[in-house]
């Protein structure tokens, strides 16, 4: 390979060839102001000759080939292009509008729009000073078409899902995400005012980035300062307040005892409550757990360039409560990012980016069973926060479960934090050389020091719960100190090296060649600190507590077999490039990469992974150059193959890693086990995309853009669940890595944003998109045809299955018809275990005349149809106002918050239950014996398209003549809620919200909804 | 100064070649690889631990299999609670069982982790080899053992794992197969394994010929099994213990009655989420008294309950009954103790495997790490087989009567109560005793399978189908579809 890199730069190199030189001057104004512009970039086309303008806007280039092309390029500014032919070039260039021209960071290098041949989807800068996002995620979502974001909860600080064109692999779905090219895990350590642009690279030509690019690509660019301009001040702050969007309706105590009576009378039991008159309206636990929490951000940029370099220094604070807990679930964020970058010698930059993340997060069990939004829905309404001498009221020890607890007491009791302490770094040197090449050589790192403490003090919960620490009351106040404190740390840390080589060239004014050659290795560990368990501390906050000032303690790292360093996760790679246009009109790329991963056993680690793509600017043709109503038409597609190794590593080896732990002589003994099954035959996963689209402008105001995908994943990687023969459910052991299936995710892409300039005061534009995506499995791999996951109820078969012709993770139970009316209805329907009047009807779907679980089929799927978004701003004279509103239909939800025992509380719909011949057809009957109406049936699939108002903002900037007194440049404020309202059938909290496996997502067990914010800031540039 | 620049960058790009070849992506983990391992007499010792870990996995059997019988009945908190153990106590059992599959999983993890020991038996010499071989080779015949009992014909795996891909390979072995493998494991046990271990909780020949015996039994070997057993009687260093109650009680760990214990611990915490993780007896936590506030015991979740018809089984006199059965409302009378009824509350508590007060080293969440050893296989249970083989072997009554009386004399203290009959009576006789010597510890299900009682003592039993518990259907799909389902599943 390094015999190929260097015969191709010295074969190149021998091409150049001189011509005859002139010296080019002048100035470049702004069209509208007529002031000058300092820091334009000024470049002779194709070549690496050209400068800046300097503070008087005014610009020198010497060596420039007579009769070339000159290009003035300027952030936020139309570029123009102007034939050297003369020795003084004065230009003004035009403010925005120009979109074309607009620069696009594809994989290792830039393009104008107008060449680009991948889908490629644009955030700009101005939508994110818009929507002033929280988080990133907050400015995709609905933004792109074909991104789609869920979260797997609202609580401050957690992770969201970002999946580009559906769901493809089951390993790790998320899209490479780089920042200034350093890749980053989470999107929570960047501060989204730091942002210039976002860039979504969505099919093949994401395969530049190779690997890691299987499932799209995210490029944030982050604001730098501008060549000779003075020091540029950035002030953003808003605070406000966030509320729950949503409480479930429950019964009130009074019903609640009703209902239990009702419950317990139909199996004959003696009735639980007998003196229901006093019992009112009892207790809505929501409105205890829920609690209005604020939050507050702060983020200063400040900018300057002088004529050879830049300087960027951004500093953020974020603090944020939790909605449910308040403090307990506080998240908070610093971040500082300092980008350089200068000319070091003649055609040689140093480009460096610098970030420091801290973060601090605490939280409290949510989405399972036990939560504390679980454990409000279930608790019974009947009780009290506190019993009369003020200590918390007890959940009942029978009839609601062992994980049903005071959910108020829960979230007091609870004690964790988490710190992250991060820096990430990216350096780089380019270097021109020889007119048509440039290298580059590039090191990044990420540093990240991971931090947890949780304290458990004694707890008692009511007799049998599982989170009792102790087995009485009375063991609260006894001399025995049950609590434990636990202080885990690990570092992760990540080193990628990147060198390429590019050569740029035209020849004749026609043929454009573009070539670049390069390697990538990336080396990933993370290392095990410390994992102690600290018994018998005591104190109230968790600063307190501490397992050094435990009475003793125990390493978790030298009992298990857990290894110091429990992943070394390394890729090496090589690439090549070829673009290729003519005439500005046809284009045409083609990559080729070689990837080697050791996640893969020896067979199996590399793979050659091929992409290309193809453009036709069809406007520039004869027949549409004059044409009035398409101002610009572009055609183009792509198609190739992408390999994926996200998985964990060493999972083609088995290792001794699971547990072993014994009793000889009444000590524990403690030796060696298998841990992960292995599979050996582990191999590249194979992305195979395909696009086809269309670009286009028309009557000058609308923006179009139309894609056709098909995306195909062969050989997808899984951890299903395999035969028990193995030796899987043994203690430590986990399930093997295998290839097993294809997945096909196509679909249909459009946008359409419109802008008008009523007049000079008054303009607005409207931005819609909307995306479809069939999700369905061609193949599945294992003998059994069939992959499980998810979990529904307890002790129910797995709810969420992959199988050829249905969606990934489709939901698996029984069909309903209705409810049994009559004994006759009943006896006249195919035999159902313990079925009697007022109980779900199952289809017996097989038509044996037995319902039993060959009759259970597809009751729907987790995955959208069609996603859209829809963004309409205007500004009146100093006003500007924001609205957005993303939607999603078509996709079903698992309601699994109910824990359905004879005491737990349930939602209001019970009230319209089956109580008798022709009562209700939808709604069972409630009985404390068995009944099927609990199996996973379609009764608990539930439709969950939404239509959601995100945002919705005014704003107001100061006058001008305010501005100029005060030496500000520009003051705005403004007021703005977000996730103000919902529009869903859905009965859960948040339809929006999702673990995100690809099988078992969709299931609802009390997911921590995504609270509605009301903000008041103000931005401020001086 | 431009030629300079072109040549550090050659020389760059040069260096990063060079310094990545392809094996850069050869990375080896740090933690070891099962394959390079057995190297020492120390990595022989650890991986036998590996196999001893799962015997703990076993409660789940025990619970089962005693809730599964006509002794006691599912409990619980409310008809719906664990619906696995609902379905078994009321022979209502399916393929979807979850708690079946559990057996069904725990069981062959402890085959593979034996397996993995004996796949590597040749690889490193030294003294004391045989001995970690023997009781590995005990342990496969043990997990086995509860696999055929419980599923019958069963895929069998001899001195290597089973191998990712395998499953879709392998058939159900006949259970004659299965259990040609456990005599000669088990054979190989006896004759290289002492009575008498250096460390509590080991296994010992005694363990190996008791279990050995069962084997036999199980098959209507009677001759065969009347040979170990006795030898065993004769030889072996056990005796019944004087007291009765003072078997089950922590003092009562690995006795001198004690053939062979699954030994426990309440020193590590465990939770719902890996059940065979937990180092305590989780079958304890799930049989104790509800909400219970008083002495001696600690409380739990009430399952495991005993039948008023095991309660009458116990002749009058007999000093095992207020071992064996905690009368709760009796008991909270005479102690004050306070407690709360659960599903299906027959006022009874299996008092052997209930959980006693805790020490201050419990560890949460206690009701999954209780410190009770289960005595899997009592001098009173090798008696009985004892005196069965004899017995239903035609071999020599006296001697059976002889067995069966050792007993029944520390059951009721004199000699007033011994039997005399022959024949079938004495062969009911035996099973009687075998019923409220070992109440509550998990055997009279597959006794009375084995004897063709089952159909007759509990309710719901089809015969011709609840011999066998059902495979878990997706075990049979994870298996590539291909074995048959057990009959009338």
């Amino acid at each position: 390979m390094k015999r190929i890199i260097l015969s191709t730069l010295f074969t190149l190199a021998t091409i150049y060839v001189s011509s005859q030189n002139i010296t080019i001057k002048g100035v470049v104004t702004d069209k509208s102001s007529n002031e000058t512009l300092p820091g334009v970039n000024v470049i002779v086309k194709n070549t690496s000759i050209g400068g800046v303008t300097d503070f008087n806007g005014k610009y020198q280039i010497s060596n420039v080939p007579k009769g070339s092309v000159i290009v003035f390029s300027f952030i936020g500014y139309g570029t123009k292009e102007v034939r050297a032919n003369q020795s003084t070039i004065n230009i003004a260039l035009e403010e925005g509008s120009q979109k074309l021209e607009e620069v696009v960071v594809i994989g290792y290098g830039t393009q104008r729009k107008k060449e680009l041949t991948g889908a490629v989807s644009v955030v700009s800068n101005e939508t994110i000073e818009n929507l002033k996002p929280t988080r990133i995620e907050q400015a995709l979502q609905g933004q792109v078409a074909g991104v789609n974001i869920t979260s797997s909860s609202g609580a401050p600080g957690a992770a969201s899902n970002i999946r580009i064109r559906g769901i493809s692999t089951n390993g790790n779905n998320n899209p490479l995400i780089l920042v200034d090219g350093n890749v980053i895990e989470d999107l929570s350590v960047i501060n989204p005012s730091d942002i210039a642009s976002i860039n979504v690279l969505k099919d093949a030509t994401a395969g530049i980035y190779g690997v890691r690019g299987a499932n799209g690509v995210i490029l944030i660019v982050t604001k730098t300062g501008r060549k000779n301009s003075d020091f540029k001040y950035i002030l953003n702050s808003y605070s406000g307040v966030q509320q729950t969007t949503r409480k479930i309706p429950l019964l009130n105590a009074t019903e609640y005892a009703l209902l239990a009576n009702e419950a317990y009378a139909a199996n004959g039991e003696a009735l639980p409550f007998t003196n229901i008159g006093l019992l009112g309206q009892g207790t809505d636990w929501q409105d205890e757990v829920f609690k209005t929490a604020f939050i507050a951000n702060t983020d200063i940029t400040i900018n300057k360039g002088t004529e050879k370099s830049l300087y960027s220094f951004g500093a953020s604070y974020l603090d944020q409560d939790g909605i449910v807990g308040g403090s307990k679930a506080n998240f908070n964020r610093t971040t500082a990012k300092f980008n350089f970058s200068t000319e070091i010698l003649k055609n040689v930059n140093l480009t460096t980016s610098t970030v420091y993340t801290n973060t601090n997060r605490r939280g409290l069990s949510e989405n399972a069973l036990g939560s504390v939004l679980f454990n409000a829905l279930n608790m019974p309404s009947n009780l009290t926060v506190r019993g009369d001498n003020g200590d918390f009221t007890l959940a009942p020890n029978t009839g609601v479960g062992i994980e049903v607890i005071n959910p108020i007491a829960q979230a007091q009791n609870t004690y964790n934090k988490t710190k992250v302490n991060k820096i990430s770094g990216s350096y780089g040197l380019n270097y021109k050389f020889l007119d048509y090449f440039s290298a580059e050589s590039r090191i990044q790192f990420n540093h990240a020091s991971v931090k947890s403490k949780a304290y458990n003090p004694e707890l008692f919960y009511g007799s049998g719960k599982v989170f009792n620490t102790v087995n009485t009351f009375a063991d609260l106040s006894d001399v025995i100190n049950n609590s434990t404190v636990s202080e885990s740390e690990q570092t992760y840390r990540d080193y990628t090296f990147d060198a390429f080589i590019k050569y740029e060239r035209v020849f004749n004014d026609t043929h454009q060649v573009k070539g670049l050659l390069g390697t990538s290795i990336l080396k990933s560990e993370g290392i095990n600190e410390k994992n102690l368990l600290g018994f018998g501390a005591n104190g109230t906050t968790l600063a307190s507590v501490s397992v050094a000032g435990a009475d003793r303690f125990q390493d978790n790292l030298e009992l298990s077999n857990a290894p110091r360093k429990f992943f070394d996760s390394r890729l090496l790679s090589y690439f090549a490039r070829l673009q290729y246009s003519y005439k500005d009109k046809y284009f045409l790329s083609a990559v080729i990469r070689r990837d080697g991963s050791s996640n893969f056993g020896p067979k199996n680690k590399f793979g050659y992974f091929p992409t290309a793509s193809l453009g036709w600017v069809i406007s520039d043709e004869d027949f549409l150059k004059d044409s009035k109503s398409i101002n610009f038409l572009k055609l183009r597609t792509s198609y190739g193959v992408i390999g994926n190794d996200r998985i964990a590593s060493y999972g083609f080896v088995s290792l001794l890693s699971g547990e072993a732990t014994y009793v000889f002589n009444n000590q524990l003994t403690y030796g060696v086990a298998l841990g992960a099954i292995s599979n050996p035959e582990i191999r590249w996963e194979k992305q195979k995309p395909f696009d086809v689209g269309l670009d286009m402008k028309l009557f000058d105001k609308f923006d179009i853009t139309i894609d056709y995908f098909n995306k195909t994943t062969e050989d997808l990687l899984l951890s299903p669940q395999v035969s028990g023969i193995l030796g899987v459910s043994a203690p430590g052991a986990l399930g093997p890595i295998v290839n097993a299936g294809t997945v096909e995710n196509k679909g249909l892409e459009f946008s359409i944003g419109y802008k008008e300039a009523i007049s000079e005061d008054f303009k607005f534009n409207i931005n819609y998109n909307f995306t479809t995506l069939k999700n369905k499995v061609l193949y599945v791999g294992s003998e059994a045809g069939v992959l499980f996951g998810g979990s529904f109820g307890v002790g129910q078969e797995p709810p969420s299955r992959m199988e050829a012709g249905f969606p990934i993770g489709y939901f698996y139970g029984y069909k309903t018809t209705g409810i049994f009316q009559t004994q006759n209805d009943v006896d006249n329907h195919a035999t159902q275990n313990n079925a009697s009047p007022g109980d779900l009807r199952f289809v017996d779907i097989n038509k044996d005349g037995i319902i039993d679980i060959k009759d259970k089929t597809y009751i729907g799927d987790p995955i959208a149809d069609v996603t859209m978004g829809l963004n309409f701003s205007f500004d009146y004279k100093n006003f500007d106002f924001n609205l957005y509103a993303f939607a999603s239909v078509g996709n079903e939800i698992v309601r699994n918050y109910e824990r359905s025992l004879p005491l737990t509380n349930r939602p209001t719909y019970y009230l319209s239950r089956w109580t008798g011949n022709g009562t209700s057809n939808t709604f069972p009957r409630v009985t404390t014996g068995t009944t099927s109406n609990t199996l996973f049936s379609d009764f608990y699939v539930e439709d969950g398209s939404f239509v959601r108002l995100q945002n919705i903002q005014v704003g107001y900037t100061l006058g001008s003549r305010f501005i100029k007194k005060t030496g500000i440049d520009k003051l705005r404020v403004y007021v703005s809620a977000n996730n103000l309202f919902t529009l869903t059938k859905y009965r859960g909290y948040d339809p929006t919200t999702s673990n995100g496996s690809p099988i078992g997502g969709g299931l609802d067990q009390g997911f921590y909804p995504n609270p509605k914010t009301f903000l008041f800031g103000l931005n401020v540039n001086f | 100064m431009k030629n300079l620049n072109i040549k550090y960058l050659v020389i760059l790009i040069l260096l990063l070649n060079t310094s990545c070849s392809d094996d850069f992506v050869d990375v080896n983990s740090s933690v070891e690889n099962s394959e390079d391992y057995f190297n020492t007499q120390g990595d022989y010792e650890k991986a036998l631990i590996g196999a001893y870990d799962l015997l703990q996995s076993t409660y789940l059997n025990v619970m089962l299999g005693e809730i599964a019988s006509d002794n006691t009945l599912a409990g619980g908190e409310s008809a719906t609670d664990v619906t696995g153990i609902q379905e078994v106590d009321k022979m209502t059992h399916t393929p979807t069982n979850q708690q079946l599959r559990d057996i069904w999983g725990w069981m062959f993890s402890g085959v593979n982790r034996a397996n993995y020991i004996l796949e590597f038996q040749n690889k490193t010499d030294f003294t004391g080899k045989t001995e970690i071989i023997a009781q590995a080779r005990f342990l496969r015949a043990y997990y086995y053992f509860e696999l055929v009992k419980w599923f019958g014909d069963v895929p069998l795996v001899v001195d290597k794992r089973f191998l990712f891909g395998d499953q879709f390979r392998v058939d159900r072995t006949p259970k004659v197969q299965v259990y040609a493998q456990i005599e000669q494991d088990l054979i190989f046990a006896t004759e290289n394994l002492p009575y008498v271990q250096l460390e509590s909780g080991r296994v010992t020949k005694g363990a190996a010929q008791a279990l050995l015996g069962k084997a036999y039994l199980y098959q209507e070997k009677f001759s065969d099994a009347a040979i170990v057993l006795e030898d065993l009687t004769l030889k072996g260093p056990y005796q019944l213990v004087t007291e009765y109650n003072t078997i089950f009680e922590e003092n009562g760990k690995n006795n001198t009655e004690s053939v062979f214990e699954v030994q426990y611990s309440e020193q590590e915490g465990a939770g719902f989420g890996c059940l065979q993780c937990s180092e305590g007896n989780v079958a304890v936590g799930f049989s104790g008294i509800r909400n219970y506030n008083g002495p001696n015991f600690s409380s739990g979740f009430s399952f495991n309950v005993p039948t008023q018809k095991i309660v009458d089984a116990f002749e009058t006199g007999d000093s095992r009954k207020d071992v064996a059965i905690l009368d709760i409302s009796a008991w909270s009378t005479q102690t004050g103790a306070t407690y709360s009824t659960g599903f299906e509350h027959t006022g009874y508590f299996n008092r052997k495997y209930i959980p006693r007060v805790r020490s201050s080293e419990a560890q949460g969440d206690r009701n999954l790490t209780n410190p009770n050893n289960y005595r899997s296989i009592r001098f009173a249970d090798v008696l009985l087989m004892a005196a069965e083989a004899f017995n239903r072997g035609n071999i020599d009554e006296s001697k059976a009567q002889l067995y069966l009386n050792r007993v029944r004399r520390r059951a009721f203290g004199d000699l007033l109560h011994d039997v005399t009959t022959t024949g079938s009576s004495l062969t009911n006789d035996i099973y009687h005793e075998r019923r409220v010597e070992l109440a509550g510890e998990g055997h009279r299900f597959f006794d009375l399978v084995r004897t063709g009682k089952a159909a007759q003592e509990i309710n719901g039993f089809v015969a011709g189908k609840n011999e066998l518990f059902p495979i878990p259907s997706i075990e049979i799909q994870l298996a590539g579809n291909r074995w048959a389902q057990n009959p009338g599943y």
